[in-house]
C-alpha cells in the first residue's frame, strides 16, 4: 500500500478511537431507558421493601482496631499516596501523547526520545499506584468495613467495571511503552499514537469512576435521607459535585505531572556530566515546566468553579469551607500557590540567559516581579486579620478599612487574573528572547499587543472593583466569569499575534540549552514539592468538609476519629506523607536511571 | 553614581517596609497588622531575590561583596564586626520574640462561623439551607408594601439595635465602645453583603450564646433576640439592614 | 551524591517551611468536635420511655391514627386486647401467632392474617385487609419502633407488657419522629402514599373503598374543587359517601406545593 493511503487510514483509525473515548462514559449509566423502566416497576410496588438497606448507624465498636494503628491516618496517607501516583500516572500519558504527536508533526526525533523517557518514568510509578491503591483498599476494609460495605452496595457495578478497566489500562500502557521502538515508521507510528490515545481514554474513565465515589460521599445523590439507594447507579455517580471535581482534577493532574517530570529533569541536569546531557535535560525541564504552567494557569478557574458549586450545593458546606476554621487553610493555600507562580516565573526568567537575545528583556523583569508580588499580596491577605490587642485598639475593632476589602473574593479574583497574565507575559518574553521578527508590521503588532494587555488589565480591574464592591452579590460572583474570559482572550489573541509576528523570524544567536544557573533547577524542585504538598492539603480539605459524616447527611461517622483534625495536625500528616511520596519517587527515578546502565562483567560469564 | 546591586536590594526591601508603615500607619491611619506585614515582607524578599538573581551578571554583583567579606583578607576587621553583630542581632530578635509579656493573649474569632443546617427558634425548626425571607418577594411584587415593611424594620432597628450597631449601621452605636468584640459594622462590604438572609436570621435570633464553638470565646454581647422580637420583626429588620446599606443579600442562582 | 543530598535537603526544608508556617504562622484553631448525635439510646431506656416512644410512633410516624380512630375506618386499637384470644381461635385466622405480642406484631406486618369483620377490602369478603405493611413502604417502621408500639398497646390496654427493649442499640432505628423536617414530595403518588389516601380511595395501586374512586376524578371535577376537597373535605360530600370520614387536618400537615401537585395530578386523571 502507498504510504499516503496508509497514513489516511491510520488517521481514520485515530478518529474512530476518539469516538470510542466517549462510549465508555455512557456505559455506567446503563442509559435512561432502563432507568425509566425501573422507576415504573418501583411505582408498581409502592409498599414493597427496597432491596437496599439504609445507611447503618454505627457505633464506636463497629470500627475495628488493629495493632494500635490509627485507622484514619493509615487510610489518609495511603489514599493520598495513591492520589499522587495516580495523578502522575494519568497525567504523563496525556502530555506524552501530545509530545509524541508534536514529534510526528515536526519529525524532530528529540521529542520522540523525550516522550519515551517520560513514559519510562511513569511505568514504575504505575505499579506503585496499584500497590498503594491496594493498600488503601485494604485499609478501608480493615478499618472501615461497614463504610465499604455500604459504598459497595451502591457502586458495585462501577467497581467491577473499574477493576476490568485496569486490565485495559495495563494492556495499553505496556504495548505503548514496550512497543515504542517496534512501532516506528509511517503507519506504525499512527498505530502507536492511537494506542496512546486509548491509554488516555481508559485512564480518564478510571479517574471519572473513582471520582464519582468520593463526590457521592460529599454530595450524595440517588439515595434518600436515610441512605436507601434507589437502584440507579447513574444517579449516584452523576451527583452534584462530580463534574466540578472531574474538571479540577483533570487540569491539576496535568500541571502536577509536568512538575514531577520537571523535578526529574532538574535532578538529571544537576548530576549531568557532559554538555550534551546538560542540554538535553535542560530542554526536558523546560518542556516539563511549560506543561506545568499550562496546567497551572486554568487551575484557579477550575477551583473557583468547584467552590461555587459547593456553595450552590450547600451553603453550610460552603461556609465551612471558606468561612470557618478552613478559612485559614486557604491562607496556607495562597502561600503555596504564590510559591508555585513565583517559582514558575523565576524559572522562565532564568531561561532568558539561554540566549544572547534574552539580555534585551532583562530590564522588564523587575516590573513583572513587582506586579506579581503585588497581586500575590492581595491574593494572600486574609479576611480575618490576626491582630494584637494594641492593634485592635488602634483600629477600633477587628475591621480594617483598607485591608478588609482585600480579603474577599472579588479582590482575589482580580489578583489571580493579574498573576496569570504576568506569568503569561514572562513566557512571552522568554519566547521572544532569541528571535528577531522579519515581518514589516512589527511595530503595529507590538502596539496591538500592548493595547490588548492594557485593555485587559483595565477591564479586569474595572470588573473586580465595580462589580465586586458596588453591586450586589449575584454580580460579584458573576463578574469573575468575564474576568476569566478576558484573561483567556488575551492569552489566545496574544499568542496568535505573537506567532504571526515571529513567523519566519531569525535567531539572535544559537539557543544554548544547558546554559542556565543551578538556581533555576531548584525552582523546579520547589515547584514539584510545593505542588505535592498543596495537593495533600487540598485533599485534606476536600475530605474534611464532610466533617463527621462518611456520606454527608446520610451516613454518620461515629468512629473515635470522626473529629475534624486541626490544621497543624493535618499539615503534619501531609508533610509525612509528602516525604514518603518523595522517597518512593526517588526510587522510581533511580530505577529509570539504572535501567539504562550496563555493567561490564567480563570474566564472570563463561565465554 | 551607580548604587551597588546588594545595596539596591537592601534599599528596595527597606523602602517597601517603610512604605507600608508610612502609608498605613501614618497616611491612612489604619495600622497594618504586624502579623500581616511580616508575611508581606517574606514574599517581598522572595520577589526581590527573584528579580536580583535571575541572571548571572546581577547575581555575581550581589554575591561579590558577600564573598569578599568572607574571603578577602583585607576586610578582616569588617568581617569580625559583622560576624559578631549578626548573631547578636538574631539573639536579640529571638529574645524579643520569646520574652514573656503582659499583653493578653491573642483572641481570634471567626466572624462568620459556618451555620448549622437547621436552627430551632420560636419553637420551630428552620432549615437554614432553604429558609428565605418571607417579605423579600414584595420587593418586586408590591414595592409600596415593601417600603412599608422596611420602614417597620427601621423602627424595630432604632428601638432595639442602634444602641450598639449605630444609627448609621456602622457598628458605632453609643454602647459600642464598651463591647469586645465590637458590634458588627453592616456598612462593611465584608459583613452582610456576603451573607444570605437565612444566615442573618440565625445570628439575630440566637445571638451571642448561639455562636458555635469555632466562634469562641463567647464574649459577644448580642442578645438572643428570639426572646424579644417576633419572627416577623426579625425578617423586617433584615429587610431594613439591606435596604439602608444598599447591599443585596447573597443569593445563588441555581443551575 | 552531593547533588542528591543537596536536593533532598532543599526539599525537606521546603516541606518543613510549609509545615512550620501551618503550625505557627497562622492562628491555631481547634475545630469543633462532632455534635452529639440525637439518637435514642435504647440500651439506656427505661420501659416507660420505651412505651412513650411507642405512643409517639403511633400518633406520628406510624400514621396509625389516620384510620384507627372514632370514624370507624378501621377497628379501634382498644379492641385488640380483649378480642385477641377470640381472634386467634377463629377459623378465619390465617396467621401463626400464639400470644398477644405476636398477634399485634403480625397485625402490623401482615394485616391480612386476620381481618375484623366489616373492615376488609370491598369485594374481598373480609379476607384482605386494606392496611399496608407498616414496616415497609412509605411508613417504614423499624423493628424497635414496632416493638415500642406493641409495648404501648399492651400498656395502655391494661395487659402485661411482654415486650423486651431491644438491646441492639446500634440499629438504625428509633430516630426522633420529625415530621416537620421532611422535604416536600415531588411525585403525586408518593404524596398520596405519604398521607394514606389509598386507604380509603382508589388511587395508584391502592384500592380503598371508603371514599370516592379517584381514578377518573379529573373528568368530573376541576382542580379548584379538588384542592378544596383536600383541604376542607366536608365542604361538599360526594353522593353516596358520608361526611366527617376524611381527615380535615391535611392542610396542617401537607406542604402547599404538595396540595397543588396532588390536585393537579387528580385533575389530570380523565
Amino acid at each position: 500500500m502507498r504510504p499516503r493511503l496508509l497514513s489516511r487510514m491510520s488517521g481514520a483509525l485515530l478518529v474512530l478511537f476518539l469516538g470510542l473515548f466517549f462510549v465508555p462514559m455512557e456505559l455506567p449509566g446503563l442509559d435512561s431507558g432502563t432507568a425509566f423502566a425501573a422507576e415504573a416497576v418501583a411505582a408498581d410496588a409502592v409498599v414493597e421493601v427496597s432491596p437496599y438497606q439504609p445507611a447503618p448507624n454505627l457505633v464506636e465498636k463497629d470500627y475495628p482496631t488493629f495493632l494500635g494503628f490509627n485507622g484514619r491516618i493509615f487510610v489518609w496517607i495511603a489514599a493520598q499516596l495513591h492520589l499522587w501516583f495516580a495523578a502522575f500516572v494519568l497525567a504523563v500519558p496525556i502530555f506524552v501523547f501530545i509530545i509524541e504527536a508534536i514529534g510526528m508533526k515536526t519529525r524532530d526525533k528529540r521529542y520522540d526520545n523525550m516522550a519515551y523517557e517520560f513514559i519510562k518514568v511513569s511505568l514504575t510509578a504505575y505499579s506503585l499506584t496499584a500497590i498503594v491503591g491496594g493498600l488503601m483498599t485494604l485499609g478501608l476494609l480493615v478499618f472501615y468495613p461497614h463504610v465499604m460495605a455500604y459504598m459497595t452496595s451502591i457502586f458495585k457495578e462501577t467497581m467491577i467495571f473499574y477493576a476490568l478497566l485496569f486490565f485495559a489500562e495495563s494492556a495499553c500502557l505496556y504495548i505503548y511503552y514496550y512497543g515504542w521502538h517496534w512501532l516506528q515508521g509511517p503507519f506504525r507510528k499512527w498505530v502507536h499514537l492511537t494506542i496512546g490515545l486509548l491509554l488516555n481514554a481508559v485512564g480518564t474513565v478510571l479517574m471519572l469512576l473513582a471520582n464519582s465515589w468520593l463526590t457521592f460521599m460529599m454530595s450524595p445523590a440517588g439515595v434518600d435521607s436515610a441512605g436507601v439507594f434507589n437502584g440507579q447507579v447513574w444517579d449516584a455517580m452523576h451527583n452534584f459535585l462530580w463534574n466540578p471535581i472531574n474538571l479540577h482534577r483533570f487540569v491539576a493532574n496535568i500541571a502536577y505531572g509536568g512538575s514531577i517530570i520537571g523535578a526529574y529533569a532538574a535532578y538529571k541536569f544537576l548530576s549531568a556530566r557532559t554538555p550534551q546531557e546538560k542540554a538535553h535535560y535542560d530542554w526536558m525541564g523546560y518542556n516539563a515546566n511549560f506543561v506545568a504552567i499550562a496546567g497551572l494557569l486554568p487551575l484557579p478557574f477550575a477551583g473557583y468553579y468547584l467552590v461555587a458549586e459547593i456553595y450552590a450545593y450547600s451553603q453550610q458546606m460552603g461556609i465551612t469551607l471558606m468561612g470557618g476554621i478552613f478559612a485559614w487553610l486557604f491562607i496556607i493555600q495562597a502561600v503555596l500557590i504564590g510559591t508555585l507562580f513565583l517559582s514558575a516565573n523565576y524559572y522562565l526568567w532564568c531561561g532568558l540567559g539561554r540566549s544572547e537575545g534574552g539580555i534585551r528583556y532583562y530590564k522588564y523583569m523587575k516590573y513583572l516581579g513587582f506586579a506579581l508580588v503585588a497581586a500575590f499580596l492581595v491574593w494572600f491577605t486574609p479576611h480575618t486579620l490576626v491582630l494584637s490587642n494594641e492593634e485592635l485598639k488602634a483600629l477600633g475593632g477587628p475591621y480594617h478599612k483598607y485591608l478588609g476589602p482585600l480579603g474577599i473574593m472579588p479582590a482575589k479574583n482580580t489578583a489571580v487574573n493579574i498573576m496569570i497574565l504576568m506569568t503569561y507575559l514572562s513566557f512571552l518574553y522568554y519566547r521572544r528572547a532569541n528571535k528577531i521578527a522579519t515581518v514589516n508590521w512589527v511595530k503595529a503588532g507590538n502596539t496591538a499587543q500592548i493595547a490588548l494587555f492594557t485593555m485587559a488589565i483595565a477591564n479586569i480591574f474595572f470588573l473586580g472593583i465595580y462589580h465586586g464592591y458596588f453591586t450586589n452579590t449575584v454580580y460579584k460572583v458573576a463578574a469573575s466569569i468575564p474576568q476569566v474570559l478576558t484573561t483567556l482572550t488575551v492569552i489566545v489573541m496574544s499568542t496568535v499575534i505573537d506567532s504571526m509576528i515571529y513567523k519566519n523570524s531569525t535567531e539572535v544567536a544559537p539557543q544554548r540549552w544547558g546554559r542556565v544557573p543551578p538556581r533555576s533547577q531548584y525552582a523546579l524542585f520547589l515547584l514539584a514539592v510545593s505542588f505535592t504538598w498543596l495537593m495533600g492539603l487540598m485533599g485534606y480539605i476536600r475530605s474534611g468538609i464532610r466533617q463527621h459524616w462518611h456520606v454527608v447527611d446520610v451516613f454518620r461517622d461515629n468512629s473515635p476519629d470522626a473529629f475534624t483534625p486541626s490544621l497543624g495536625y493535618a499539615t503534619n500528616v501531609i508533610s509525612v506523607a509528602t516525604i514518603m511520596f518523595m522517597a518512593m519517587v526517588i526510587f522510581v527515578f533511580w530505577l529509570a536511571q539504572i535501567s539504562g546502565q550496563k555493567t561490564d562483567a567480563a570474566g564472570f560469564w563463561k565465554e | 553614581m551607580k548604587i551597588p546591586r546588594l545595596l539596591q536590594a537592601i534599599l528596595v526591601l527597606a523602602g517597601v517596609y517603610g512604605g507600608f508603615v508610612l502609608v498605613f500607619d501614618v497616611i491612612l491611619e489604619q495600622v497594618i497588622p504586624s502579623s500581616l506585614l511580616n508575611m508581606y515582607m517574606f514574599f517581598v524578599v522572595a520577589g526581590t531575590y527573584m528579580v536580583f538573581t535571575f541572571n548571572e551578571e546581577s547575581t555575581e554583583e550581589i554575591v561579590a561583596p558577600i564573598k569578599a567579606l568572607v574571603e578577602d583578607p583585607s576586610k578582616k576587621m569588617m568581617r569580625n564586626v559583622v560576624f559578631l553583630v549578626v548573631p547578636l542581632f538574631f539573639g536579640w530578635f529571638t529574645f524579643q520574640q520569646m520574652k514573656p509579656s503582659f499583653e493578653a493573649p491573642l483572641e481570634l474569632r471567626t466572624i462568620h462561623p459556618a451555620p448549622p443546617s437547621a436552627v430551632k427558634v420560636y419553637g420551630k425548626r428552620y432549615n437554614l439551607l432553604t429558609l428565605e425571607n418571607p417579605f423579600r418577594k414584595f420587593e418586586k411584587e408590591d414595592p409600596e408594601k415593601f417600603a412599608e415593611l422596611v420602614r417597620q424594620g427601621g423602627a424595630v432597628y432604632i428601638k432595639n439595635c442602634q444602641y450598639c450597631h449605630g444609627d448609621k449601621l456602622d457598628g458605632k452605636g453609643p454602647y459600642a465602645q464598651g463591647l469586645n468584640p465590637v458590634p458588627l459594622n453592616f456598612q462593611d462590604i465584608g459583613t452582610i453583603a456576603q451573607l444570605q438572609e437565612a444566615y442573618l436570621f440565625w445570628r439575630i435570633t440566637t445571638g451571642g450564646p448561639g455562636l458555635p464553638k469555632e466562634a469562641t470565646p463567647w464574649l459577644s454581647a448580642m442578645p438572643v433576640w428570639e426572646n424579644f422580637l417576633s419572627e416577623d420583626e426579625v425578617w423586617k429588620v433584615i429587610l431594613f439592614l439591606y435596604d439602608y446599606t444598599g447591599y443585596s443579600p447573597r443569593s445563588w442562582e441555581h443551575e | 551524591m552531593k547533588q542528591f543530598l543537596a536536593v533532598i535537603g532543599f526539599s525537606l526544608l521546603t516541606i518543613a517551611g510549609f509545615a512550620g508556617f501551618s503550625n505557627y504562622g497562622i492562628p491555631r484553631i481547634e475545630p469543633a468536635p462532632p455534635p452529639v448525635q440525637e439518637k435514642i439510646d435504647l440500651s439506656a431506656m427505661t420501659m416507660d420511655q420505651f412505651i412513650s416512644l411507642g405512643e409517639r410512633v403511633l400518633n406520628g410516624k406510624g400514621t396509625c391514627k389516620l384510620c384507627h380512630n372514632e370514624l370507624g375506618r378501621a377497628p379501634l386499637l382498644e379492641q385488640i386486647i380483649p378480642n385477641t384470644e377470640k381472634r386467634l381461635a377463629d377459623a378465619k385466622y390465617k396467621g401463626e401467632a400464639h400470644d398477644l405480642e405476636g398477634y399485634i406484631l403480625e397485625s402490623m406486618v401482615n394485616p391480612s392474617a386476620y381481618v375484623v369483620a366489616g373492615f376488609g377490602k370491598s369485594g374481598s369478603n373480609d379476607t384482605v385487609s386494606p392496611m399496608p405493611d407498616v414496616s415497609g413502604g412509605s411508613i417504614g417502621l423499624t423493628e424497635p419502633e414496632l416493638l415500642a408500639v406493641i409495648a404501648y398497646l399492651q400498656d395502655s390496654g391494661g395487659a402485661e407488657v411482654t415486650v423486651e427493649i431491644p438491646t441492639d442499640a446500634g440499629d438504625a432505628a428509633a430516630e426522633e419522629v420529625t415530621a416537620e423536617e421532611r422535604e416536600p414530595l415531588e411525585d403525586p403518588l408518593e404524596i398520596a402514599a405519604e398521607f394514606g389516601c389509598g386507604a380509603c380511595h382508589i388511587i395508584g395501586e391502592d384500592e380503598g373503598d371508603i371514599g370516592p374512586d379517584l381514578t377518573k376524578i379529573g373528568a368530573t371535577r376541576d382542580r379548584d374543587y379538588l384542592r378544596r376537597a383536600i383541604l376542607y373535605p366536608n365542604a361538599e360530600i360526594a353522593e353516596g359517601f358520608e361526611a366527617d370520614i376524611m381527615p380535615d387536618d391535611l392542610g396542617d400537615t401537607m406542604f402547599a406545593v404538595e396540595v397543588e401537585r396532588l390536585a393537579e395530578y387528580l385533575a389530570s386523571l380523565k
